[in-house]
């Protein structure tokens, strides 16, 4: 298996386990989040188009590493998995260190 | 812009998102403690993991447009940047999604 997808889907996971498992913040109930990263993604195909751009990208991958999969443009599909991992833990963080109280719901303790 | 690019386009995703900090009043850029308790443990984790897979070679960055100026353990100042930046934006665009919100319910 290519090293960018598995470690990208795994990052993905490992940030999900993080927030439903430990920091508890509730923001994947939180419609915000979902509508945040819908805008995310949509930005990310110029900036990372232009980043991807054949023939001429800034970031150069070595094409065993990629799925082979490149969509929309030239993006390899894998980093909106990545991105995915890298702002939700972010926000995540960002929700953490927030007042307590505001950042979600009150908590259900089991 | 030359070795300049990969920075101008992070500058551009910068100041595109900054009216999100005052017309939605994101208050991103204004709590820069809480930010940075957001961003600091993106660019270790995910900047650990840069640095490998550049020793690995599974990626490189074009020396066209990169400076060729990188940080002791071999991580370039521009991923540096994209750790911090692309991350700032996914902040400054949820607390403007949140703001937003607030506005159609009138609160």
């Amino acid at each position: 298996m290519p090293a960018y997808p598995v470690f990208s889907v795994l990052a993905a996971l490992a940030v999900i386990a993080l927030e439903l498992l430990w920091l508890r913040t509730g923001i994947f109930r939180r419609s915000a989040y979902w509508i945040a990263m819908v805008v995310v993604f949509a930005f990310m195909i110029p900036v990372d188009g232009w980043m991807s751009k054949v023939p001429d990208p800034i970031v150069i991958y070595d094409p065993s590493v990629l799925s082979g999969l490149r969509f929309p443009i030239d993006i390899p599909t894998e980093e909106f998995v990545y991105a995915f991992a890298m702002v939700t833990l972010a926000l995540v963080l960002w929700e953490r260190a927030g007042p307590r109280g505001e950042s979600s719901r009150p908590r259900v303790r089991a | 812009m030359g070795k300049y690019e990969y920075l101008a386009l992070l500058g551009a995703c910068v100041l595109i998102t900054l009216p999100l900090e005052f017309v939605f009043r994101a208050r991103v850029w204004r709590r820069p403690r809480r930010a940075l308790r957001a961003l600091v443990p993106v660019v270790v984790v995910f900047g650990i993991w840069d640095v490998i897979a550049i020793a690995l070679g599974h990626w490189e960055f074009n020396p066209r447009f990169v400076t060729g100026v990188t940080l002791p353990p071999g991580l370039p100042i521009e991923e540096l940047a994209f750790f911090l930046v692309i991350p700032l934006c996914g902040l400054l665009t949820y607390e403007a999604i949140k703001t937003l919100m607030r506005w159609f319910r009138g609160t």
